[in-house]
């Protein structure tokens, strides 16, 4: 089931490239196009089913989404492609597939070619409700940054003056930032949440004074956290928009980026 | 193609024949079209009539009977009295195109492939208002909708198969399509408009439109506020430049300023204060307005009159590069309809031939009974079996013949057969081609019953 949903996925995600950086829309492509776009929404809307079928097929068989850090990849890159599929039938993002579905495929394999934790330790309802809000919080943060992405990219053409390779496949650079302010003002309580629980579960197994007073992840889960929350600050407070926040939003998510990964060395080693 | 008979003349002229001096004189305008289309409709041979009125053309589209040409010479000679010229002088300008040809030229309208600017969309609208006229007034018919129904699916179908009509080909519609690229949209936008001039003019009158809101400065501000009067829209003081740029979203600006009205520096400025919140400049002076280095201040998008006409032109040749395709489609629907046409024509034409043929049998049987007064009543009906049996022979070659023409060589054995025979067949019904039907042919309508009276002469 995982090598179907990802080879589903990686079909997706080169459609959705082959969008973003095919040349301009001439030779009668504006049909293969707009077909190509159906196209990868159709494909994606195939991987999300069916990547669900196998969070469901293992949730049967007693493998909790959240029970080890692989498990909650997994569920990190269900969010995101599933909440990139939702907001596209919403909004023209076809440009941010090329970012968003590729993401979503690179967690999953991720997530798969690390084994579980040998020692995962007993989590007890508030290490789950620490990991699936952060789960959420991570997923909706890359939907952020995907959105940020797009948005450099978009401006990075207009100030290069590629006008032509623009016109009517870009999502407007104003509703990039606006969805990008809004993936941030839900992600950030639910990630405060979850640093919050996280900090009580740790210091209820005693983590903290067996091992290193200070592991990595939390101090990068922290720098998320501030750069986030100076983000939104910034933003809502100050009126800061466009090419910092979107760099911002990229620096928060580099940070939650860096917290998976060192779970990953730390459980691949 | 020649030899299908669809009884269609089309008699025009367009910016390709005639000045706009000889268009304007030919024009209907809206008030005038009924009596215009009722005095076509009159003309003699003329069945059914349309008119096509545009900047750019004026066509009359006519299905007539078999005497297209006494049609034709009826139609120059009114529209050259319209026009008040002579036929003579109006002949240098007009183009006739009749049957098939005329079909096609009409698809070809319809398309915009005909048009100045290829591609533009309102010549599909005006085609469509031009057969709704002709419905409302009565003088369209099966011919002319079949031939405007036609037209407008083919239209469709390039429409939605190539990129034709896809990308604007204007400097305004491109400079429209990218401050979309940045705000989605310009409904309630703040459009600072920056000079007074007839350039800037022109932009507002465009954006206005869009629901854009308009706030126009000028160094003269009589000038401005006579301007900003004229749109709706509001003034600010050309001294307090730097503020209005501080709450616009998009700048328009055309001033005939030797030097650059919007410094790098007071641009800098400017963006400081709003935090990223984009503001796009249309510089579409020259010389220029802005400072081109201002396009590298971080939220500030800079496009000048150079950028914007490359855009247009780069999409212009897209748009001669999606001609040809749209040009095979228009070929491939022309035959589509072509032989969908025949098909209904197939019909009614053999019952017309066998009526015909049977018909002067029996007559001429019976001319020679009733010569040959002696004759028993066996006698009788030997002659009139004779008769018949002979009409059916000769007609069974004919008939296999019509049901196995494609017309593939150019000649319509229905229309061969309809001339030959001087067979008048009631005109089709219109034509449905179905998107998988090529060339089977539709059952005869009601209204394709033959002319009894015809297939007995």
């Amino acid at each position: 089931m995982t090598a179907l949903e990802i080879g589903v996925y990686a079909l997706a995600a080169a459609i959705y490239l082959g969008y973003l950086l095919g040349r301009s829309m001439s030779g009668g492509a504006v049909a293969e196009r707009a077909r190509a776009v159906g196209v990868a929404h159709a494909v994606l809307a195939a991987g999300v089913g069916l990547h669900l079928c196998d969070i469901g097929a293992r949730c049967i068989h007693g493998v909790n989404p959240i029970s080890s850090t692989p498990e909650a990849m997994s569920l990190v890159a269900f969010l995101i492609a599933a909440g990139y599929f939702l907001a596209s039938l919403r909004y023209r993002l076809a440009a941010a597939g090329a970012f968003a579905v590729p993401a979503a495929l690179a967690t999953l394999v991720l997530a798969r070619v690390v084994p579980a934790e040998a020692d995962a330790p007993h989590m007890g309802s508030l290490g789950q409700v620490h990991i699936l809000l952060a789960v959420i919080g991570v997923a909706v943060f890359a939907l952020a940054a995907v959105l940020a992405l797009l948005y450099l990219f978009e401006d990075r053409q207009l100030k290069r003056k590629q006008f032509e390779r623009m016109m009517g496949r870009g999502t407007p650079l104003e509703t990039l930032d606006r969805l990008a302010l809004t993936c941030v003002s839900v992600g950030f309580p639910v990630f405060t949440v979850a640093i919050v629980t996280g900090a009580i579960w740790v210091a209820r197994l005693g983590l903290l004074r067996h091992t290193a007073a200070l592991r990595p992840e939390y101090i990068f889960a922290l720098a998320t956290w501030v750069a986030f929350g100076v983000l939104l600050i910034a933003r809502v407070g100050a009126g800061w928009r466009g090419r910092r926040a979107a760099w911002l939003t990229l620096g928060g998510f580099g940070g939650a980026m860096l917290v998976l990964l060192t779970y990953f060395l730390r459980h691949a080693a | 193609m020649g030899g299908t008979a669809i009884d269609l003349i089309v008699l025009g002229v367009s910016h390709k024949t005639a000045p706009v001096g000889v268009r304007e004189r030919l024009a209907v305008v809206p008030e005038a079209m009924e009596s215009v289309l009722g005095e076509l409709a009159a003309l003699p041979s003329v069945r059914e009539a349309a008119l096509l009125s545009t900047c750019n053309r004026v066509e009359i589209y006519v299905a007539t009977d078999r005497d297209g040409d006494r049609a034709a010479q009826a139609l120059g000679e009114t529209l050259a009295r319209r026009a008040g010229v002579t036929s003579l002088e109006l002949g240098a300008h007009l183009y006739e195109r009749r049957d098939a040809e005329a079909v096609l030229h009409l698809f070809r309208v319809a398309c915009s492939l005909d048009s100045l600017v290829l591609g533009e969309p309102q010549i599909l609208g005006q085609t469509k208002q031009a057969h709704e006229t002709a419905l409302r007034h009565g003088s369209a018919g099966a011919i002319l909708n079949a031939c405007f129904q036609g037209a407008f699916r083919v239209a469709r179908r390039v429409r939605r198969e190539t990129a034709i009509a896809r990308n604007p080909v204007s400097v305004s519609s491109v400079a429209i399509e990218l401050v979309r690229q940045v705000f989605g949209g310009f409904d309630r936008r703040q459009v600072l408009v920056v000079g007074a001039g007839k350039m800037s003019e022109l932009a507002a009158r465009t954006l206005r439109t869009h629901g854009a809101n308009l706030t126009v400065t000028n160094r003269t501000r009589a000038r401005a506020d006579e301007m900003a009067a004229r749109f709706g829209a509001a003034v600010s003081d050309w001294s307090e430049l730097p503020a209005a740029l501080g709450v616009a979203d998009i700048v328009i600006a055309s001033t005939g300023a030797q030097r650059p009205v919007l410094t790098l520096e007071m641009l800098r400025q400017v963006q400081r204060a709003r935090r990223g919140r984009p503001l796009f400049l249309l510089d579409i002076a020259v010389p220029r307005d802005v400072e081109p280095e201002a396009g590298s201040l971080d939220g500030i998008y800079l496009a000048d009159i150079d950028d914007l006409q490359k855009v247009a032109a780069e999409h212009r040749d897209e748009r001669k590069n999606e001609a040809a395709d749209a040009e095979a489609i228009v070929a491939q629907e022309l035959d589509r309809f072509l032989k969908a046409w025949r098909g209904r024509q197939l019909a009614p034409t053999v019952t017309a031939l066998r009526a015909h043929v049977l018909g002067l049998a029996q007559a001429e049987a019976a001319r020679t009974i009733s010569a040959m007064p002696g004759l028993g009543e066996r006698e009788r009906r030997a002659i009139a079996d004779l008769a018949e049996s002979l009409a059916k022979k000769l007609l069974h070659a004919p008939q296999m013949a019509l049901r196995n023409d494609d017309a593939a060589d150019g000649v319509s054995l229905v229309v061969a057969v309809q001339r030959l025979f001087a067979l008048e067949v009631a005109a089709a019904a219109p034509v449905e081609v179905a998107d998988d039907r090529t060339d089977v042919p539709a059952a005869p309508a009601a209204g394709d019953v033959p002319d009894k009276k015809a297939a007995g002469r």
